[in-house]
């Protein structure tokens, strides 16, 4: 018995030895990391902690951030959510943005990537420039931009469209009916990020396979869909993470176009809208934090479940599937 | 050696730190127009509302907010006390205002031994301003004096306003020397957060270059003068104002040929102010009654909707929001674009055109059922109550509120007659070779909208927010039942009221 355990012990592999130099070698790595580490604590950890506990309080933004000025209120701040009108119908919005706004994100940037691709087109470098170019404008700027765009009365688009003989086009940012449609418009201008990472997606297929295809007969949208389209799809499936994300964040030219209202008629109060009223137009930060939570929470679930779900269908050519 | 590495290592590590959290911004200047008063927040308690009370134009958002300006004590004494001077709720952020107030507060600074006064500056777009400094009161740095400040931007701080009688009384100031009315101006919920300083009056701007193209007698400069013959009340006023609206084909809006698709230039348009100042076109009024703490809307603001509201979509002399925020009419500052014949507005909107090379006046407003209102507004300073030197922040109130130069800067009438002849010089110089008749807006200052359109309201933010969400309504949509949006008003409003605190 006794021999058994000896021998035992003795297969067990002996515990690697922390040499001085390894202890050195991990301060420093602490040391040059302690930069990142003490931003992620000092400004998200301990933002969402305060969130999480602000949500249990009446504190209002007009008096100082400091003891005395919280009283507890327990879940009111909760139950308030559940009653407040503009809640559901805000998450409406939101929805239905996401809705429009993450299959356009993706279908238009993988349609100018594969014609920017294409040995066919001439000058492709200056159209890739000129594609991905809307990126690199300020969001504020664009948007104010496109808000004199698409003004029903003076803008260039209806101007346009009436010179096509539309003679009454759409009142694009005064009518509730096109409204959230026109911001869907707006933020195709900006696909210049999502262009590039799946043209860089798109030249990384192995040419042999379009060949092998060729030979076997198959015609461009065979290929595309058989061979293209799978080969990106890890790209494909991180542009809609990103879109997910980004459209239940999709905050800033709602603000701009329709303000803190989301006019016209409430059609552009996006969910991320209700929450920055609750905290800076009424100053009520208590229950503005629960929408906070509740922006976070949403976001992680269909982030969880696209995960869950999608990722199956992802082809990863190192034979990795989800 | 080993220490001089670590001691490298810890400098690297802070150079990146103070990087990643060091800010820079870039400063263009990119003076805008006012759209909207900004909403406030809710208030604790209901009292009487004051007479008049002030909303001071905000910016449309534009794609470079200049940076923020701050002083750092020029011309100070050694050892003297700091007083933080917060400007940004109202008037007073403007690009060709600021070297003005940086050169007083030098001056002041200089004056004296007691204070030192430090100049922060947030440029008023949007809610930036706001939220600067709410950010500056939540983490303990809470500025000594805001302003200048109305009405509405008070109410976005309510409670956080220092009693300025208390410190009145404690440092002998002679409170007896001003008005009580304008007291009254200058109090919430009865409380005097301030000293009165500039009054803004509200009158027709008009552009006489457009009424001599369209060949019509100017308005009326005098209270119960006649125009063309005619009694300047609502029916000549609207009939002018059709007159003065021309679409692209030249027929103005009395013409049956005329093209509402098409207008090149309006007659009338409110603007820079939310329902509640629509309303007080008719008459002033207070959409609660105290008493059963319900929303109640007065017969002249449902009058004054339905009109304006008429004005836009059936009668066409006023704009809807496509025209306002389009190129031509110069994307929300519409009488600036010239194409804009009258504008009701008030005295500060000389910041926000260029008076000398508009060729315009001002008029008296139009009588309505025989009555004439001209809404007011009424700026002071204020001093927080989180505040920590309030007694030396009201030595520099007093001289604030009292030096001629101030008001001047901020194009409000001095709240002291006697200050006013400077002042009506210094706009005319501005404003020269035009001669303004500057006789109109003292005359205004007489009929002032009485509940005033500012006054205080249960969960004032709020009920804000209802109200600009009902002149966009009615700025935006086509065949709207008049009669179910005031009602639904009503309603919303009732709720927002029974919303707030006991």
């Amino acid at each position: 018995m006794s021999a058994v355990t000896r021998t035992n012990l003795a297969s067990v592999p002996s515990r690697p030895r922390v040499t001085a130099r390894t202890r050195r070698q991990w301060t420093y790595g602490f040391l040059f990391l302690s930069p990142w580490i003490i931003g992620f604590f000092a400004f998200q950890l301990l933002p969402i902690l305060f969130t999480v506990f602000l949500s249990f309080t009446d504190y209002s933004a007009s008096s100082e951030f400091k003891l005395g000025n919280f009283n507890f209120v327990g879940l009111d701040n909760y139950r308030q959510f559940a009653i407040d009108p503009l809640a559901l119908p805000s998450m409406g919005v939101t929805l239905k943005f996401a809705l429009i706004g993450i299959p356009l994100g993706l279908i238009v940037p993988l349609l100018l990537a594969v014609l920017v691709n294409s040995r066919r087109l001439l000058a492709s470098s200056l159209f890739r420039t000129l594609f991905y170019l809307p990126s690199v404008i300020p969001v504020v700027a664009g948007t104010i931009i496109f808000g004199g765009v698409m003004n029903a009365q003076s803008g260039w688009l209806n101007l346009s469209l009436q010179a096509l003989g539309i003679t009454d086009p759409p009142r694009w940012f005064t009518d509730p009916t096109w409204a959230g449609f026109a911001l869907n418009l707006l933020a195709i201008w900006s696909v210049g990020n999502a262009m590039i990472i799946l043209l860089a997606s798109l030249q990384g297929v192995p040419t042999e396979l379009y060949e092998a295809a060729t030979v076997d007969g198959a015609g461009p949208i065979t290929q595309f869909f058989y061979i293209t389209v799978p080969m990106i799809s890890p790209v494909i499936f991180y542009n809609i993470t990103i879109g997910i994300i980004l459209a239940f964040q999709f905050f800033v030219p709602a603000l701009l176009i329709g303000g803190t209202n989301g006019d016209p008629q409430a059609s552009l109060l996006f969910f991320p809208m209700v929450f920055y009223r609750e905290a800076f137009v009424f100053s009520r930060m208590g229950y503005a934090s629960v929408l906070a939570i509740v922006i976070f929470v949403v976001t992680m679930l269909a982030t969880g479940l696209l995960f869950y779900f999608g990722q199956r269908l992802v082809y990863y050519a190192s034979g990795e599937t989800s | 050696m080993k220490k001089i590495f670590y001691v490298l290592s810890l400098l690297i590590i802070a150079s990146m730190v103070l990087t990643a959290c060091g800010g820079g911004s870039a400063a263009t200047e990119a003076p805008a127009a006012a759209t909207e008063a900004p909403a406030a927040t809710d208030a604790p308690a209901a009292t009487e509302a004051p007479a008049a009370a002030t909303e001071a134009p905000t910016a449309v958002p534009t794609p470079t907010i200049p940076a923020p300006v701050t002083t750092g004590g020029e011309g100070c004494a050694p050892g003297s006390t700091q007083v933080t001077w917060f400007v940004g709720l109202g008037a007073g952020s403007n690009a060709d205002v600021v070297p003005l107030e940086k050169a007083w507060v030098e001056k002041y600074n200089k004056s004296q031994t007691e204070a030192c006064v430090l100049l922060n500056i947030v440029y008023n777009t949007g809610s930036n301003s706001y939220d600067a400094l709410r950010a500056l009161v939540a983490g303990g740095n809470a500025p000594e004096i805001v302003g200048p400040v109305g009405k509405a931007g008070r109410a976005s701080f309510q409670g956080a306003w220092a009693d300025v009688k208390s410190l009145a009384d404690a440092a002998s100031y002679d409170l007896t020397k001003y008005d009580p009315q304008l007291l009254d101006f200058t109090s919430d919920e009865g409380v005097l957060v301030g000293l009165p300083f500039a009054l803004f009056p509200s009158f027709i701007f008009y552009d006489k270059t457009l009424f001599d193209e369209a060949q019509l007698p100017y308005p009326p400069h005098k209270v119960g003068e006649l125009y063309d013959g005619k009694p300047w009340d609502l029916a000549t006023f609207q009939d002018l104002a059709m007159k003065l609206t021309v679409d692209a084909n030249g027929n103005d809006a009395t013409s049956a040929d005329f093209d509402p698709k098409s207008v090149t230039q309006f007659g009338f348009f409110e603007q820079w102010t939310d329902a509640r100042g629509i309303g007080a076109f008719f008459d002033g009024g207070i959409p609660y009654d105290a008493a059963t703490n319900s929303a109640v809307i007065p017969d002249s603001y449902t009058a004054a909707w339905k009109w304006y509201y008429d004005g836009i979509w059936t009668n066409h002399f006023m704009p809807n929001a496509d025209y306002q925020n389009s190129d031509q009419f110069n994307k929300g500052n519409l009488f600036a674009s010239g194409n804009v014949a009258m504008s009701w507005t008030h005295t500060w909107y000389t910041c926000c055109f260029d008076l000398s090379k508009t060729s315009w006046d001002i008029a008296v407003v139009p009588s309505i059922d025989g009555k004439t209102t001209a809404k007011l507004h009424g700026d002071t300073f204020a001093i927080m109550e989180e505040s920590k030197n309030k007694e030396v922040a009201f030595k520099v109130l007093t001289a604030m509120v009292t030096d001629p130069e101030l008001p001047i800067m901020y194009g409000g009438i001095p709240a002291v007659a006697a200050d006013r002849p400077a002042f009506f010089a210094a706009k005319d110089k501005a404003a020269a070779p035009n001669v303004i008749d500057w006789s109109v807006a003292e005359a205004m200052l007489a009929y002032p909208d009485l509940p005033n359109h500012e006054a205080w309201l249960p969960n004032l933010a709020d009920a804000n927010s209802l109200f600009g969400a009902f002149r966009t309504m009615m700025d935006q949509t086509p065949d709207v039942n008049m009669d179910e949006a005031i009602a639904k008003l009503k309603s919303d409003l009732d709720a927002a009221y029974k919303k707030a605190a006991p």
